[in-house]
């Protein structure tokens, strides 16, 4: 074989994921990617025929291009929040609480991940409703997605900052910096895998959300995920909601790669 | 109406059937064994009834449920042979036997049929060259019902739900289809065939302030009525009668002088059922007055096709003093088969007028 | 400072916590409608007892979970490995293939694999739904095992090959216990992200066989009791356990 002993070793260690991968996502995805240009569901026996209308609807339509910005932008609020809540905490809990503390905050903080996210939605219905009365509104559906993706900031911000060595801050002190400056230079830089990783982890799932817009949100859940899920679900126009999915996957990417460049940036000074 | 050859397309259709996750049940049918497919909740899973229709007939009865009619179409489609029993609203029914999915019907088979109201039992929805697809088995109307506690004066009008005087207090079901003939009714205009769908999509907008937050399940209104959310809410006559008498709510339908929207059901066997007789015979105990009237007493049911059975009903049963009113019914307008495309057309204005809300 | 950060940390705890415990309160609430007064009452544990659907839908998901957390994990370390230790030209476009399952919304990606294992025959069912929730974790499981890599050089596997280890020896004696941290912390993910994960198993589960969440949304639909309340306290208190027991054995949170 013209394989090397390396190549076979890359070989056997990444096949096993990656063939999983593209049998379960890939391949389907292409599939779906097809759906888009057609005229109507092979359904029923109708005539399809290729179509590039679907994606100019999102352009044109104000219900489509409107509520997809709705979408990124409760992306944004909610990544952002996560990030400003979860890294002081991330970071409280990797340099200033030690030992026994330490293992029990980090036990409690992801163990809201074993209660399911549905029932946890549901029970936020009632605690915003009689002090706070901000019950079917955007607030609420910013708190419950909060809630749901913060444990996600803390873990990966902490995985990061605790791996940071405590001896290059000391050694940043011992040269005169400021607790403000060591963070700067030292600390945030380093810490930045975790918070890029936050950044997945929570902005592409909440740009996709509709159950909790729908359960918290009232009348103001319309955005681009309850539209594309009524495209599957109740209106049964799989072109339609197929592109309109395609059409999200190009924001996701978009913001990303917006993101991406910065970050890298940052790393690379660090 | 869409024409299904199985053969060719059957591995479309089995991907769309996928797709209302319906279908592929590799259940057995065990003798004396029916299997019914039904919205969850909707009579034929009460489990008093299936334990009286056990004891009579040995039968046993299961379920799987769908959540939407294109559901239940789908279901039938890529699933031959598994379901006897199926419930359809009457603009379903043609659509299902064009396409071969339902049998037609022999008649004689059930003791209730001359109980039936002839304009519900002979709806040219049900029949098709002198043959029931169907039998006619419940009806109700859709309009709205009220909190008593809160609002003292019994609204008469579709106004109500846009009174300033419920502003947030309002609840509403999110479909298009419902929103929109809500407003047509209250634009006065025809909810089949609406001239001014411009005058439609601002009375819906005008929502706005009315709105609290939207339902989608019978359960889901029972817990927003019960927490304070709504003071008066769009809701379903059949249901009605559940919040009020199962779920002890203090809460009144009303047929307003606007009118309301109509629906009936039929009760179908499924093309290849394999089990012909005994779906024929649990039909027939589903309209009989026996079930009826102890579904409608203790739990809360719409409209028996039955005459008989809504007779037996008590006299204050809102079967018979609201739904049993011919001037309430003259004011019912019936809900007709819808195409494809403006079933789009609709989800589009609807999710204009959401839209509107959030901004 | 200490102090500070303990304070910070309660208050995040409170957040995180006030409605699971709304939620366990309200299991324990007598009216089917979440109605107060409170009124105790265990009525509905006890109706859970007789709830076939839902048991075996939460034991589904707990088996589900189990096999997905470590199929992916051990799948997921692997490929880690392979970034972490060897280079090869095709890296950058792997690394960029894992982006597909984290970068699309669920909604889309169960949509698509439903058409996809109907095409294929693969069809829908358990098995289809731990497809699907294996392809979720893997992304996940390495980049949190791959974030503990990058905090360890190859210098103590290069010690080990010199004192004669093979590389699968060395891999199982150092490289292992070293990434234990991380390599736990990505199998509790993968089994939270599978325990938890509702869209796509929605897709994938044909009539009745379900899951956990698809149990639960579709009683959010048709009708929703404290049940619900019920074994969701039940699961919560149960893993709470099972934590502390994981605990007391392992350093958590990457302690060394």
């Amino acid at each position: 074989m013209a394989f090397t002993r390396h190549t076979r070793t890359v070989l056997a260690l990444t096949a096993p994921a990656y063939l999983w991968l593209t049998a379960t996502v890939l391949l389907p995805l292409a599939a779906m990617f097809y759906f888009s240009f057609l005229t109507a569901s092979p359904l029923g026996g109708k005539e399809v025929r290729f179509t590039l209308q679907h994606y100019a609807d999102f352009f044109t339509k104000e219900i489509y291009w409107y509520n997809a910005w709705r979408s990124v932008e409760l992306g944004l609020y909610v990544t952002a929040i996560c990030l400003i809540v979860g890294y002081p905490a991330a970071l409280g809990l990797a340099k200033y609480v030690k030992g026994r503390w330490r293992e029990a905050i980090f036990l409690l903080i992801i163990l809201p991940f074993w209660s399911n996210a549905l029932v946890r939605t549901f029970s936020w219905t009632m605690v915003l409703r009689e002090p706070f009365n901000i019950l079917f509104s955007y607030p609420a559906i910013v708190i419950g997605l909060v809630h749901a993706y913060l444990p996600y900031a803390i873990l990966t911000c902490y995985i990061s900052l605790q791996a940071i060595d405590d001896s290059l801050i000391e050694a940043g002190r011992s040269l005169g910096a400021t607790p403000a400056q060591t963070f700067r230079r030292i600390t945030l830089p380093l810490s930045l895998p975790g918070v890029l990783a936050a950044i997945f982890l929570i902005f592409v799932p909440v740009i996709g959300s509709f159950m909790e817009p729908r359960i918290l949100g009232g009348k103001d859940a319309i955005m681009l995920g309850p539209i594309i899920e009524g495209q599957f679900i109740t209106a049964f126009n799989w072109p339609l909601g197929a592109a309109l999915s395609f059409t999200m996957l190009g924001m996701v990417l978009l913001v990303l790669l917006v993101v991406m460049p910065f970050l890298n940036r940052q790393m690379a000074r660090a | 109406m869409s024409h299904f050859a199985l053969s060719r397309r059957s591995a479309l259709a089995l991907m769309a059937g996928a797709a209302t996750f319906g279908l592929t049940g590799r259940i057995a049918h065990a003798a004396g064994e029916i299997k019914v497919l039904n919205w969850q909740g909707y009579g034929t899973d009460e489990k008093w009834a299936l334990e009286m229709f056990e004891k009579k007939t040995g039968i046993k009865v299961v379920h799987d449920y769908f959540n939407s009619e294109q559901e239940m179409l789908t279901k039938l489609r890529t699933s031959p042979g598994t379901y006897d029993v199926v419930l359809m609203n009457n603009i379903y029914v043609m659509e299902a036997a064009h396409e071969g999915l339902v049998q037609a019907l022999d008649t004689s088979k059930f003791s209730n049929f001359n109980d039936l109201t002839p304009a519900l039992r002979d709806s040219d929805r049900f029949v098709m060259d002198g043959k029931h697809f169907a039998i006619s088995w419940v009806w109700g109307l859709t309009s709205f019902a009220y909190n008593t506690k809160k609002i003292a004066v019994r609204p008469d009008s579709m106004e109500a739900l846009w009174d300033p005087a419920h502003a947030g207090k309002v609840g509403w079901r999110d479909d298009a289809l419902e929103s929109i003939q809500i407003a047509a009714l209250a634009t006065g205009q025809d909810m089949n065939a609406p001239a001014d769908i411009e005058k439609i999509k601002d009375k819906l907008k005008a929502l706005k302030t009315q709105i609290k937050t939207f339902w989608s399940s019978e359960d889901e209104w029972n817990k927003y009525m019960a927490a304070g959310d709504y003071d008066i809410a769009v809701y379903w006559s059949g249901s009605a009668a559940r919040s009020k008498k199962a779920m002890k709510l203090p809460v009144e339908f009303v047929v307003p002088k606007e009118g309301a929207i109509g629906w009936f059901d039929g009760l179908t066997i499924a093309a290849k059922a394999p089990n012909p007789e005994g779906a024929a015979a649990f039909i027939n105990f589903m309209v009989d007055p026996e079930f009826y009237v102890k579904w409608d007493n203790d739990i809360g049911a719409p409209a028996s096709a039955n005459a008989k059975a809504n007779a037996q009903l008590p006299a204050d049963a809102l079967n018979r003093t609201v739904l049993g009113d011919p001037e309430v019914v003259k004011r019912v307008q019936w809900m007709a088969p819808i195409s494809d495309e403006q079933k789009q057309k609709n989800q589009e204005l609807w999710d204009e007028v959401k839209t509107s809300f959030a901004r | 400072m200490e102090r500070a950060a303990k304070t910070y940390l309660g208050l995040i705890l409170i957040f995180l916590y006030l409605p699971i415990v709304v939620m366990i309160a309200m299991a324990f609430n007598r009216s089917p409608l979440y109605e107060m007064p409170f009124t105790f009452d265990l009525v509905w544990f006890k109706a859970l007892a007789y709830n076939q659907r839902l048991l075996q839908a939460s034991w589904n998901s707990i088996w589900i979970a189990c096999i997905n957390a470590v199929t992916a994990t051990t799948l997921g370390t692997l490929a880690a490995y392979a970034f972490a230790r060897y280079e090869f030209r095709a890296k950058r476009l792997l690394q960029i293939l894992l982006f597909p399952p984290i970068t699309i919304p669920w909604l889309i990606i169960g949509t698509s694999m439903l058409i996809f294992f109907f095409w294929t025959g693969i069809g829908r069912g358990l098995h289809a739904i731990l497809l699907g929730h294996v392809a979720l974790s893997l992304p996940y499981v390495i980049v949190v095992v791959g974030a503990r890599f990058a905090n360890f050089g190859p210098q103590l596997e290069e010690a080990a090959a010199s004192l004669g280890a093979t590389p699968w020896q060395s891999f199982w004696r150092i490289t292992v216990p070293v990434l234990l941290p991380g390599i736990t912390a990505a199998a509790l993910f993968a089994f939270a992200v599978s325990f938890d994960q509702f869209v796509i198993s929605y897709f994938l589960a044909p009539p009745g066989t379900s899951t956990l969440p698809v149990e639960i949304y579709t009683s959010i639909r048709k009708g929703f009791t404290p049940e619900i309340n019920a074994i969701s306290s039940i699961i919560i208190l149960f893993s709470m356990g099972l934590m502390l027991i994981v605990a007391r054995n392992y350093k958590f949170g990457g302690d060394n």
